[in-house]
């Protein structure tokens, strides 16, 4: 008898049941770090002897006038914008010049893949192999034009324009795969009765491809920003920051504070302004893309 | 005419620019040091070896880094596939009161959305109360919780697209929900499983930053940081390092092959069916 009331409270709870397990690990993964970036970071804590004591504000005061903060910001900013901005420009080129069926699609397809997929850590191996100064690939190939002796990641100057480079290669194929998907999920009656009214390629590229592909463009834009504003990997292997910090990013800054200095509070500190910020990044394009109603089937 | 053969010329030209330094890292791999520095540069090693492979395999314990990442990848699809498939099951299909499914839903991507470096300092801090700071199980945890995001989207797609009559004929005919959901839904959905699992398969495998944090002994460490280690030394050892390299990027080369065809989808949490 119980047992059959047991089954039946499942089978009218199954709903919410299936959703426990993710639920309780998301909040794991989000709600309780949060908590902890607040209390942690108004005190100043060491990792290693356990000493604690509650200090208000400071970290974040100190923060403020940090100069290695605002440049390690600065970096990320520069990281994303550039990085991402080319990407986007560049994919969309690929996939609007593409976007006709081509034979031997799915080969292309399968080679221009391989870039996102490969470890983050290998990207980096590759690229210190092809940047070698001295007998590297690229500077062998750039010697050829009469381009001589850059030193890539070495130098303050070039370090950071390298390292958007490889993300450059990384994620073009990306913007291009998934702008190219979008395309081409176009229907053609638009274009047809455009046509039928006289429109220019441009207008009808303006008017109807631009508006039709903003799902795509969203979703595309807003992983690309969360992965680049989060850069550590490739940053952590090529360069480790410098030289000079001059690649220093956020989560490469925080990392040190947290895990070489040993400085949890500071740390968390500034690892919640940058919660704060990728929050509000992200809500702008998931609200955008809730009013698009791109997701809901 | 020619329109069509400038544009086959141009996505050639693109390919190659992808597809060469993979392959220069390869070939990196099985050339003396002596050749890997030769002006100008040999595109095929003239005398190839594997002489840095052995030395991965026989001193410097790279069995033990492969063994930790496979055993750590396929334990995380396996739970990140059970815990996030029942969910998306009930996302996709059932009606929770006051808009949950859709609330819950984009919940559930905004997770995906914060940065790992935020999460780690805390959880570093909890794994390090419960013992699983370098173990294999600390990971796993930590890997299930950040690839369930994308398990819960992908399935919730595929749940999607499945006819609702398949499950509610079959429960008039006196199955279970959970009976109807495990022997009809469960094999129609599963291309789409198999595909989330590889993709899930493949980010576990590429995962550092977790590893470099969660894992700083031999007990533990994943390929990355075998990789790593070879990386941050004084000397570089650019033979060893490009072929560690080679070894960790093998089998995900092997794996995204198999999912091309919902690569788009996969790399799009499920938004863009390509």
């Amino acid at each position: 008898m119980k047992q059959i009331n047991l089954a039946r409270w499942t089978e009218r709870n199954l709903k919410y049941l299936l959703l426990v397990p993710t639920v309780v690990l998301l909040l794991g993964l989000t709600v309780y770090p949060l908590i902890y970036a607040v209390i942690a970071s108004l005190h100043t804590i060491n990792i290693r002897t356990g000493e604690q004591s509650f200090v208000g504000l400071k970290n974040f005061i100190a923060i403020a006038t940090d100069k290695q903060f605002w440049n390690a910001l600065k970096n990320t900013a520069i990281y994303t914008g550039v990085g991402v901005t080319l990407e986007f420009f560049f994919g969309l080129g690929l996939a609007v010049f593409l976007s006709n069926r081509l034979v031997g699609r799915n080969v292309f397809r399968a080679l221009l893949l391989t870039p996102m997929m490969l470890p983050p850590i290998v990207v980096a191996v590759i690229f210190k192999i092809i940047y070698i100064p001295d007998f590297g690939i690229i500077n062998w190939l750039l010697g050829l034009v009469g381009i001589k002796g850059i030193i890539w990641e070495a130098s303050v100057k070039t370090a950071l324009p390298s390292l958007i480079l490889v993300d450059i290669w990384e994620w073009t194929p990306f913007m291009f795969l998934i702008l190219l998907a979008g395309l081409q999920a176009i229907p053609l009656d638009p274009y047809e009765a455009a046509m039928v009214d006289g429109a220019t390629q441009f207008q009808m590229f303006r008017h109807i491809t631009i508006p039709l592909l903003i799902p795509a463009i969203l979703i595309a834009l807003l992983l690309r920003l969360m992965d680049t504003l989060r850069i550590f990997d490739q940053v952590f292997i090529m360069t480790g920051g410098g030289p000079a910090n001059a690649t220093e990013t956020m989560s490469l800054y925080i990392y040190r504070h947290g895990f070489r200095f040993s400085n949890i509070g500071y740390a968390t500190a500034m690892s919640f302004i940058m919660l704060v910020l990728t929050v509000m990044i992200s809500n702008f394009f998931i609200n955008r893309l809730k009013a698009e109603e791109v997701f809901t089937q | 005419m020619m329109k069509k053969l400038g544009k086959y010329v141009f996505i050639v030209l693109v390919t190659l620019l992808v597809v060469f330094p993979v392959i220069w890292l390869i070939s990196t791999s099985i050339k003396y040091p002596v050749d890997i520095f030769a002006v100008p540069p040999y595109f095929i090693p003239p005398h190839p070896t594997s002489e840095h492979y052995s030395v991965l395999f026989l001193e410097m314990d790279f069995l033990e880094y492969i063994r930790n990442s496979v055993i750590v990848s396929v334990s995380t699809v396996l739970v990140a596939i059970v815990v996030g498939t029942l969910a998306a099951y009930s996302l996709a299909r059932f009606k929770l009161p006051h808009n949950l499914n859709t609330h819950l839903s984009f919940w559930v991507l905004s997770t995906r959305m914060f940065p790992p470096i935020v999460t780690i300092i805390p959880l570093f801090s909890m794994l390090r109360a419960v013992n699983l700071v370098n173990t294999r199980i600390g990971l796993v945890v930590a890997y299930t919780a950040f690839n369930l995001p994308f398990v819960v989207w992908m399935m919730r797609g595929f749940f999607a697209e499945i006819p609702k009559d398949l499950e509610e004929a079959a429960m008039v005919d006196g199955y279970s929900r959970m009976a109807a959901f495990w022997s009809i839904i469960i094999p129609l959905a599963k291309p789409g499983i198999i595909a989330t699992a590889i993709f899930t398969l493949i980010m576990s495998w590429n995962e550092f930053l977790f590893a470099l944090i969660l894992s700083q002994t031999r007990v533990a460490a994943t390929l990355p940081i075998g990789v790593a280690s070879r990386v941050t030394q004084y000397e570089i050892l650019w033979g060893q390092m490009s072929a560690s390299g080679v070894i960790a990027l093998t089998p995900v080369l092997i794996f995204a092959f198999m999912v091309q065809k919902h690569l788009v989808r996969g790399m799009s949490m499920g938004a863009i069916k390509g």
